[in-house]
């Protein structure tokens, strides 16, 4: 076993950087969320509170709102993205010109800056001159003038139309590489025996995909967490706190406020809601295993 | 007949898709070659213009300033992170030694981590080190969502290579450092490549850690965005100029290894 220290010091230089960059910040916000420091009066985290920080969170408008509008975002926009890139994989399975041609236009949301998906948008949507506002309104004459990013539940809709238009594509390629792994002799048997293109999908494709989609809806929803440009340059979380996410109300506590251990625990609490998400994925993953093997 | 039909439906399917896509990206394309006048309407008749550049590269916007220190972070975070989670991934695919799964599921899942949550004792450590609106800030916060995410994808690449010739190679009396150097890493460049420019881009298009990070020196391209809202309003034509800077390097190199990346989006994800 000659090679068993160089198997290790192979890792140092990457778990150095990760102990540094992550782990050790981890620990000091964890240190900072039990205590009382506002960075505009003291330079020092102040006084230790217990958990205090953790329970007025659950008193105070501001995070149950961002609670609410993480809740509504992060569920709107998986269910969307996960049928939007199951049907699109499903479009593009068969290979042609145009299939390849589409696959390679694909890429390019995914490659795009969040932020300047935000602002373009916004744009867009502008009821005075946005390309989007003003070709609507044409169509649908019921739609002309309409404040897109003025009323709460319309900004809110196009805040998870532009997460829907960025992930949709990443999504559809893990759909597709899902796809590549059902054999299609089953199908090809089934399509003989004379089973609809409905059956076969509900009753041969889906089944073998539940494992890849699970991958999808998990993976989906910890990116919708963690949102955050496009609510910075799309909306500004408003109009009022209508699209406040999580992760943009523990940015204002933190940077606007300067409450350092009140965002520190709310960054804790968006923590642990990824973490209960995980476990309860890997689970289902593990028990999903056990039941392909018996 | 009901083939035809579906044929052609299928294809109707799928240039509505790519529209879809690329609507959006092309309107910006269009308004960063348009007159302010123009910009404000959505006529698609209207001379071409190079101003929006010439201006937005200019004072007091200095986006050359931007597009350096962008460039700067984003090589340098590349430049850092990738040989050393080639190193890494190389460990974790070739060798089975215990404790090393726990590493490998702690690296994994800093990946679950919010950014939110690792930025505010990266600000408050910064602050006290003076380290503030600096590019070293900013690549070392970049070093965190990378680092993890390039073992990942890496190892995926690497498991996928047969060890035949390593083996034979150590065998031959070769030490690892050299089968790493001329058998794998060889082997492995399309998915270093790839792995790079998957890396270069996070780097490139990350907003908030340079949101908060910087005031004025260290700005990158993504925030820059924001001050081109101003008093006035928003100066469209100026932004979209800016996001054309954005955007087009990073479509280059997506596109480059077209191919590959579809196979890199997957890494890992799908097993």
């Amino acid at each position: 076993m000659r090679d068993r220290p160089l198997s290790y010091l192979l890792l140092v230089p990457a778990f150095l950087i990760v102990l540094a960059t992550t782990l050790y910040p981890l620990a000091y916000s964890f240190v900072i969320a039990f205590r009382e420091w506002d960075l505009t009066k003291q330079n020092r985290p102040g006084t230790f509170v217990g958990l205090d920080n953790f329970t007025y969170a659950f008193t105070e408008p501001g995070f149950l709102n961002s609670l609410w509008v993480t809740t509504i975002f992060v569920v709107t926009s998986v269910v969307l993205t996960l049928f939007i890139a199951m049907s699109l994989a499903l479009l593009l399975r068969r290979t042609g010109r145009m299939h390849t041609f589409t696959r390679i236009i694909l890429i390019l949301p995914f490659a795009m800056s969040p932020a300047l998906i935000g602002v373009s948008y916004r744009f867009m949507f502008n009821p005075e001159f946005g390309v989007i506002a003003k070709g609507l309104g044409a169509i649908f004459p019921a739609l002309q003038g309409v404040p897109w990013l003025a009323s709460p539940d319309l900004s809110m809709a196009i805040l998870v139309l532009t997460d829907v238009w960025h992930w949709s594509p990443y999504m559809t390629f893990m759909c597709l590489g899902g796809l590549a792994s059902v054999p299609r002799e089953t199908e090809e048997a089934a399509r003989i025996d004379g089973a609809s293109g409905f059956r076969i999908f509900f009753g041969i494709v889906l089944p073998q995909m539940k494992g890849v989609l699970m991958v999808v809806a998990v993976l989906k929803t910890i990116f919708a967490l963690k949102m955050f440009d496009q609510v910075v340059t799309l909306t500004g979380g408003g109009p009022g706190n209508s699209t406040e996410t999580l992760a943009y109300f523990i940015f204002n506590v933190g940077f606007k406020w300067y409450d350092m251990g009140y965002a520190s625990a709310l960054a804790w609490i968006l923590t642990g809601i990824m973490m209960l998400i995980s476990i309860w994925y890997v689970r289902m993953l593990l028990s999903e295993r056990k039941v392909a093997t018996a | 007949m009901k083939r035809i039909f579906l044929w052609w439906g299928e294809r109707a399917l799928l240039l509505l898709v790519s529209c879809i896509v690329l609507f959006p990206i092309l309107w910006m394309f269009l308004t960063a070659f348009k007159r302010p006048r123009d910009a404000y309407s959505i006529s698609l008749h209207f001379k071409p213009t190079l101003s929006n550049f010439v201006t937005v590269f200019s004072d007091p916007w200095n986006l050359g300033e931007m597009v350096v220190n962008s460039v700067t972070v984003a090589a340098t975070t590349v430049l850092i992170a990738v040989p050393c989670a080639a190193l890494a991934a190389y460990s974790f695919s070739r060798f089975r030694v215990r404790g090393r799964k726990f590493l490998f599921f702690l690296i994994l899942s800093t990946q679950f981590i919010p950014a939110v949550v690792i930025i505010l004792p990266f600000f408050l450590m910064f602050r006290t080190l003076g380290l503030l609106d600096t590019r070293i800030a900013l690549i070392v916060v970049n070093l965190a969502i990378v680092t993890p995410f390039v073992i990942w994808m890496l190892k995926g690449f690497i498991d996928a290579i047969p060890t035949d010739s390593e083996e034979a190679a150590l065998i031959d009396g070769a030490s690892r450092f050299r089968v790493i150097r001329d058998i794998v890493l060889p082997m492995a460049a399309p998915g270093v490549l790839t792995a790079t420019i998957f890396c270069f881009i996070l780097t490139w298009n990350e907003f908030l850690f340079a949101l908060i990070l910087t005031r004025r020196n260290a700005v990158t391209l993504p925030v820059g965005l924001v001050s081109f809202r101003t008093e006035q309003g928003d100066l469209w034509n100026l932004m979209s100029a800016a996001g054309v800077m954005i955007t087009v390097p990073i479509f280059i190199m997506a596109l480059l290894i077209q191919k590959h990346f579809t196979r890199g989006m997957t890494a890992g994800a799908v097993k």
